[in-house]
């Protein structure tokens, strides 16, 4: 099973470069947009979620980001359940345009997650 | 779930929709559509397979807005409604869908909901009926369906009411090559 800090999507890509490239694109620029420490603390979050390692520590951590972790929980199995107020909440923290790249990456990772669970590189390699 | 937009849009004169918000996000937007394009461009994998899995997700996660487009070179492909009207629970037993659809709706259902549903005889028919490659692609597309019905939901950017809409597949422009 691939890493949670990795890309499992990435892995089965290996056979066709061009696509594999403009994933990694994707990626890349959806997570540039953030700060990394943050990015690293929701793919943690999501992936434990799942059951693949260990929560991230918040200790130290302040409210907002802490916020932001407790969010990012919700995507994998309550994505429906996130109230205004929440999202409201991560709008204030990380203003529109973080918001944005917030959800792309948060939702990403969760997907991510269940793409390695289903071990689509395996699949994907034959 | 919201039917208010939980951003405004970032094109002026635009209402908040996915395009819109996204474009507060131009780089990501760029990529992302880049991507979009390619995914749907290539034929390793048939436009109607690929819209039979993201209608699958689109019901799963509750995606009004995935729900009711189509993409019209899936439709030329032979997805009718009658075809899409089968993509529900109880689709093992549909006489309109092929047994490759069949198999990939159980990997989409796999990815998006529950892994332990990709047991043996599921992913022996997902290899017997795909190709390595034609997996990967399958694979991406459900992915990126999920990822963006998500972030779309939660962006409070789901539609009060839609009529189904056929668009335009998704393309590479020619600039961006």
């Amino acid at each position: 099973m691939t890493p949670a800090g990795g890309s499992a999507v990435q892995a089965a890509l290996a056979g066709d470069p061009v696509l594999a490239a403009h994933y990694a694109d994707f990626r890349a620029k959806a997570e540039g947009a953030l700060d990394p420490a943050l990015v690293a603390l929701v793919r943690q979050a999501v992936a434990a979620v799942h059951g693949m390692g260990a929560a991230p520590n918040e200790a130290g951590l302040d409210e907002g980001t802490r916020a932001a972790i407790a969010y990012a929980r919700r995507m994998p199995f309550e994505h429906t359940a996130i109230s205004d107020a929440e999202a409201a909440a991560m709008v204030a923290h990380l203003g529109e345009p973080g918001f944005v790249a917030f959800s792309v990456v948060t939702a990403l990772a969760d997907a991510e997650c269940r793409a390695a669970l289903v071990d689509l590189p395996g699949l994907a390699a034959g | 779930m919201s039917t208010t937009p939980r951003v405004s849009s970032g094109i002026a004169g635009e209402p908040a929709h996915f395009g819109s918000v996204l474009a507060h996000q131009p780089a990501i937007a760029e990529s992302f559509f880049a991507l979009y394009g390619r995914f749907w461009g290539s034929d390793v994998l048939a436009a109607r397979i690929k819209e039979v899995a993201r209608m699958r997700n689109a019901r799963v996660t509750e995606c009004g807005f995935c729900r009711n487009v189509r993409f019209d070179k899936a439709v030329a492909q032979g997805l009718g409604e009658e075809v899409v009207d089968d993509i529900t629970d109880g689709y093992e037993t549909s006489p309109r869908l092929t047994d490759t659809e069949k198999a990939v709706l159980k990997f989409t259902d796999a990815l998006i909901h529950d892994p332990e549903l990709l047991n043996g005889d599921a992913k022996a028919a997902l290899q017997r009926h795909l190709s390595p490659a034609q997996i990967s692609e399958l694979g991406l597309g459900v992915t990126l369906f999920l990822a963006l019905a998500k972030a779309l939901i939660t962006m409070g950017l789901e539609p009060e009411v839609m009529d189904r809409t056929v668009l335009p597949t998704p393309a590479v422009l020619e600039a961006a090559e």
